[in-house]
């Protein structure tokens, strides 16, 4: 061969890719670094010179906020307020998720139907409620709930279900002394019913009989549950026990917090590590490393590190309580930890009742001929029905879509397949059709799930007491902008991961093997 | 039988399984078939041919009810083809079919693939249609293939599994759309090798194909298709050495 080939020459650093690589990922998180503290010190300066105040004393501090509608209507402090918000954003959210998974995914399998009608009123439903901007929709519904004829002295008494311009009341079923015991009654009984289930798809497997996992393993549940109803009190021996382990953690050195937490942050790091060496051996030995992987792992390791760090550092700062007292954090995660086995040795206490309570909803007149639903039943509040109707019918529009393209994209040649070879339509719709679609529905239909969570804030055009609208009334009687936006934000990244992660969690398990 | 003992041996036929009388079938404006009558014997291998849009495919396609015909009669080991639900799931659990894309289930293992229908339809224990799911991977001759995913094979390997999907329901007819038109050259031979030993152990087997060599060794009977109607049909030999259609005639000069 006449070409010379120039191997042995050195390349210099500045056209060295793997050079190149590694300044490019470390300027990045360098710069990344360093603009973060120098926003961060800039606006504390800023704050400092403006004479605002910066800080969260308003969290502890009491409030006089009145909520209309939520788990506690006239709060003690900033931070049970926002709780409060935050506990109706979650209902709506989680409530509206399930309901436009359901609806959506009826309505997108209606835009396949042969059927002309159904097909028809899917597609209209569909071009109508995703072309008005959902505001505008939230709007709508308040108005149509409002123009419900208002309660009078003439509707005293108990139903099943009322409607009227206050809202929607509804017969409910509450959790009442017993639950917490009775719930654990369950729980075991979900367990249990898992090995149930297994052992009848293991007879179904050797005898090619149906042997009706599914059912066995509900009537398992039902039968623990049906037991917990009347031997929930025998649980009770429990109560002292966890206010045990209350004393117990209440005592324990605060040291032992940030001890803990860097622990467990450094045995993380490890472990992710070891995961991702794991993951790159291969049956000849130890794989490639690639500058990218040495990056994770380096990563890694220095995240696990600093936040050890972090925990000892944080330890350190101690704040004061609304009883005037300094406490540092570590001593302040005890009291948190202690509280919840308090409040669980409460719960699993014998203080009568019945696991579960089914009330239904009254009309009173309270005051001076002021009528209005009373407390027990469930009231759909109208700014409660208005966003949870918006959200729930737009989100359900898209979905909607997503569903109709999963299962076009699920090549025909696959239902040819299963039908060539004898399957129902059921069958292959549940073996074949849906397993495949649902894979590629996923992704979108995570993004739609976010969209619902954060579209609930627009329910503060019609006064929703969600997080947002909370959050605007503290703004405004305490004066503390930054604190409560910044509370809200963290408060919906949260969730937006928490709502991601699982997600990613069924989508990586639900991914296709490929060469 | 000794077909299976001595395979060069003349297979013998019996009695006619598959039935089609005038068949027609309109695709909207266009009529795909304009009255198709044929008969298939048991153990008969036919292969069909005839250029791209003329009908073959639909043909087969209308045996197992894929597509449903709109005039004429379909009468596949007795039953007849019509509306009823029934007769279509039992004539699709007897008759197998293999497709130009494979179309295994990429979700399920190789082996997962052959035994779910077994199991579903015809309720055979797990344990039972693995084993048989195993033998029939030994017979197409991939059996260390059984635990990977379709998408990890290649062409050739996905054809086999496809054809072992169809077998583990003991079909009595086996249909082939154009079952290597979709492999590299080197991989047509392991699945016509896989066809060739189906059709000598005696199976009823329709062909579509454009593998002239497949017909002439292994045909007992070839039918030309041109625009939805059987131009010409007869035994290989005469086929190929003396057609008597002009159409015929044109479409053989034209691939040979």
């Amino acid at each position: 061969m006449a070409v010379a080939v120039q191997q042995h020459e050195k390349t210099p650093l500045w056209r060295n890719a793997t050079f190149l690589k590694w300044l490019a990922q470390i300027t990045v998180l360098v710069a990344v670094t360093a603009l973060f503290i120098i926003l961060g010190t800039q606006a504390f300066e800023n704050f400092s010179k403006s004479g605002v105040s910066f800080g969260f004393k308003w969290l502890t501090d009491p409030t006089g906020v009145d909520i209309r509608e939520g788990i506690d209507t006239s709060p003690d402090s900033g931070i049970r307020a926002l709780s409060v918000g935050a506990m109706n954003t979650l209902r709506v959210t989680i409530s509206g998720i399930f309901a436009a998974t359901i609806f959506g995914t009826l309505i997108g399998i209606g835009r396949l139907s042969k059927n002309w009608i159904v097909n028809k009123i899917s597609t209209v439903y569909i071009e109508t409620l995703r072309n008005i901007p959902l505001l505008v929709q939230i709007f709508f519904w308040s108005a149509l709930a409002i123009t419900l004829p208002s309660l009078t002295a003439d509707d005293v008494g108990t139903y099943w279900f009322k409607t009227s311009n206050k809202g929607f009341a509804f017969s409910w079923v509450f959790w009442d002394g017993g639950f917490w015991p009775w719930l654990t009654f369950v729980i075991v009984g979900a367990i249990v019913g898992k090995y149930v289930s297994r052992w009848r798809h293991r007879i179904q497997e050797e005898t090619g009989q149906p042997s009706y996992p599914g059912t066995f393993r509900l009537l398992t549940i039902l039968v623990f549950a049906v037991i917990g109803w009347f031997a929930w009190p025998l649980l009770s021996f429990l109560s002292p026990v966890w206010h045990w382990i209350a004393d117990l953690v209440a005592n324990l050195p605060p040291m032992i917090v940030p001890i803990v937490v860097a622990a467990a942050s450094i045995l993380v790091a490890a472990l992710w590590i070891r995961k991702f060496f794991e993951a790159r051996r291969t049956p000849a030995g130890f794989g490639k490393m690639t500058d990218d992987d040495w990056f994770r792992v380096i990563f890694a390791g220095l995240s696990g590190l600093i936040i050890a760090v972090l925990a000892f550092v944080i330890a350190g700062i101690t704040i004061t309580t609304v009883a005037g007292d300094r406490v540092s954090i570590p001593e302040l995660a005890l009291i948190g930890l202690s509280n919840i086995f308090d409040w669980l040795g409460n719960s699993f206490a014998n203080n009568g009742g019945t696991p579960l309570v089914f009330q239904q909803p009254t009309v009173e007149i309270r005051g001076a001929g002021f009528v209005n639903y009373g407390t027990t039943g469930m009231v759909m509040s109208v700014p409660f029905f208005a966003v949870w109707t918006g959200v729930t019918l737009y989100t359900a529009t898209y979905i909607a879509e997503i569903v109709r393209g999963g299962i076009l994209a699920v090549s025909k040649g696959q239902t040819e397949a299963a039908q060539a070879l004898g399957l129902t339509r059921s069958q292959y719709l549940r073996l074949i059709i849906l397993p495949q679609a649902f894979r590629i529905i996923l992704p979108p239909m995570g993004n739609q799930y976010l969209n619902l969570f954060k579209n609930t804030s627009l329910g503060i055009g019609v006064a929703f007491a969600d997080i947002v609208a909370v959050g605007t009334t503290i703004m405004n009687q305490s004066g503390q902008s930054l604190p409560v936006v910044l509370i809200w934000m963290a408060f919906f990244v949260t969730g937006s991961l928490i709502i991601s992660a699982i997600v990613n969690y069924y989508n990586r398990k639900m991914k296709l093997v490929e060469r | 039988m000794t077909n299976n003992e001595t395979p060069q041996q003349e297979r013998v036929l019996g009695g006619d399984i598959i039935i089609t009388e005038g068949v027609k079938k309109w695709f909207g404006d266009f009529q795909a078939l304009k009255g198709v009558t044929t008969k298939v014997k048991e153990r008969e291998v036919v292969v069909i041919i005839g250029p791209s849009g003329s009908g073959k495919s639909t043909f087969i396609r209308c045996i197992n009810r894929l597509e449903a015909h709109q005039e004429g009669t379909i009468i596949v080991d007795g039953t007849e083809l019509t509306n009823d639900i029934k007769n279509v799931e039992k004539i699709r659990s007897e008759v197998g079919m293999v497709f130009q894309q494979f179309n295994l289930f990429p979700h399920l293992t190789v082996l997962d693939n052959i035994t779910l229908a077994p199991q579903w339809v015809r309720k055979i224990p797990k344990a039972e249609a693995e084993e048989t799911g195993m033998e029939l991977l030994e017979r197409v001759g991939i059996p260390e293939q059984a635990n990977k995913y379709p998408g990890q094979l290649s062409g050739g390997q996905q054809q086999r599994v496809a054809i072992a999907r169809s077998l583990a329901m003991k079909p009595n007819i086996m249909l082939f759309d154009e079952p290597t038109s979709a492999l590299d050259p080197e991989m047509i031979k392991e699945v016509l090798d896989v066809m060739k030993e189906l059709a000598l152990s005696g199976m009823t087997m329709i062909v579509v194909t454009h593998e002239m060599g497949f017909a002439k060794e292994v045909a007992d009977r070839v039918l030309f298709f041109d625009y939805g109607t059987i131009v010409e049909e007869g035994t290989p030999e005469h086929f190929f050495t003396n057609p008597q259609h002009d159409r015929t005639k044109l479409f053989l000069s034209q691939i040979l």
